[in-house]
């Protein structure tokens, strides 16, 4: 009886954060299954693309779904600014620091590209930057609310 | 009951304190932290909506270089780059600078020289020629020898300019051409004489050359001095030419001398007035 009691409670506490997990899982996915496809046919300049996009997906929907699992526990805030911080190096390692430069072959001749995405890439930190301060914020508002509660 | 109903919304709090933060009076915390989330999105959508329309206009831009030209104008080799950009992305292109280095066979530079295109407002296109020019008037510069002999000229050309006002973007590339010489292999054969009468005397110089010229024929006049050896004028004779490219040029000039100064052996200047260069004197010994 009480463990049919405990199997409820845990499916009642854990099924939805399951459910949560995986949607935002495949949120996550699609929008990088889409980029890697449109970069396909230019993976031969990008050679360092793929793996690293592979290893960044991982490494984030790791963080994602860690973060929905410790939900209401300051550990959801701590794997906000870790998934935060790994968007933001992967973004300065895949644009090499704002600074993309390619070598194309067109009709024997190598053709030089360098674009300078510093930009755009300075925005990105400063979002990510954004990102982090948000989790922060939560997180202290967090600890002051179980602060008083605990004190209640 | 009251002690119940208070019981169980302590253990509601215990279980979510956020919660309960949210309807605490000082939840500026909370207001913070939902400002930085919009800020967060807001700005994600813009970055993202930005790059998506950037990398659609740069694939509507159409930019290219034509085949590079090279002929001779007014005492310079004119290398003329065709440049087109076709721009119907949806930003504009600003600064645009072209910059072709002109480099001989051991890079050393011959010539430089830079275009600039302040702007290319989104929707339209631009055609134009990069000109890069090399004086052929100091008759001492290597460049003369380019009329006599074939090479190859490397040309670094890079183009820079402003994507969206914000992105600045770079291309190059290397490029050679190979240069024909108008004049290649000028040679003059084997003198004779013609005899005319007591005190003068037809002097016959054989000259060839090959106009590997892929550019310009070779059509004008040319003007040949003789001198002795003791660098004393003998005569001179001008003679038309009308050489076109690939094609070689096998003749004759006669020049009448005075018998009393020929040493049976000297130098002959040569001068060519063409619709593409004037140079000279060529000095090239004869006998």
């Amino acid at each position: 009886m009480v463990e049919k009691g405990q199997t409820k409670t845990f499916a009642r506490k854990f099924v939805p954060r399951i459910i949560k997990a995986a949607l935002l899982v495949i949120i996550t996915y699609l929008p990088l299954y889409f980029l890697s496809a449109f970069i396909e046919p230019f993976q031969s300049f990008f050679p360092w693309y793929a793996p690293t996009t592979n290893l960044f997906a991982a490494v984030f929907m790791i963080f994602l779904v860690v973060g929905v699992f410790t939900s209401g526990t300051i550990y959801q805030y701590v794997f906000g600014v870790a998934r935060t911080l790994v968007t933001m190096i992967f973004f300065i390692y895949v644009l090499n620091g704002g600074i993309v430069a390619l070598a194309v072959p067109v009709e024997g001749a190598s053709v030089n590209i360098m674009v300078d995405l510093t930009v755009i890439l300075a925005m990105i930190v400063l979002v990510c930057l954004l990102g982090i301060g948000k989790n922060v914020v939560q997180a202290i508002d967090f600890v002051s609310a179980k602060g008083e509660t605990k004190e209640l | 009951m009251l002690k119940k109903l208070a019981k169980s919304g302590k253990s509601r709090l215990l279980s979510n304190p956020s919660k309960f933060s949210s309807k605490r009076e000082d939840g500026q915390m909370r207001y913070a932290a939902r400002a930085l989330g919009w800020a967060t999105k807001i700005l994600w959508i813009m970055i993202i909506a930005f790059s998506v329309t950037s990398v659609y206009s740069a694939m509507n831009v159409r930019m290219g270089f034509g085949q590079p030209q090279a002929f001779v104008s007014s005492g310079f080799i004119v290398i003329s780059v065709p440049l087109f950009v076709n721009n119907t992305g949806l930003y504009d292109l600003s600064e645009l600078n072209m910059t072709v280095a002109v480099m001989d066979y051991n890079e050393s530079l011959l010539s430089t020289s830079t275009t600039f295109v302040p702007l290319i407002p989104r929707g339209s296109s631009i055609e134009t020629a990069h000109n890069v020019s090399m004086s052929l008037e100091d008759s001492i510069s290597k460049l003369l020898n380019y009329l006599f002999n074939d090479t190859v000229f490397n040309l670094d050309m890079s183009l820079k300019l402003n994507f969206a006002h914000s992105i600045p973007f770079k291309v190059s590339t290397n490029m050679t051409m190979p240069w024909g010489a108008p004049l290649y292999n000028f040679s003059i054969g084997q003198v004779s004489y013609n005899f005319l009468n007591l005190t003068h005397q037809e002097l016959i110089t054989p000259i060839s050359f090959e106009n590997h010229s892929p550019y310009f024929s070779v059509d004008g006049f040319m003007r040949v001095e003789i001198y002795s050896d003791n660098g004393e004028l003998l005569g001179f004779s001008v003679s038309g030419l009308n050489v076109p490219s690939h094609s070689g040029y096998d003749g004759q000039v006669e020049t009448i001398v005075d018998i009393s100064k020929v040493t049976g052996s000297g130098e002959g200047h040569f001068y060519f007035e063409t619709s593409a260069f004037s140079i000279g004197p060529v000095v090239m010994p004869y006998g």
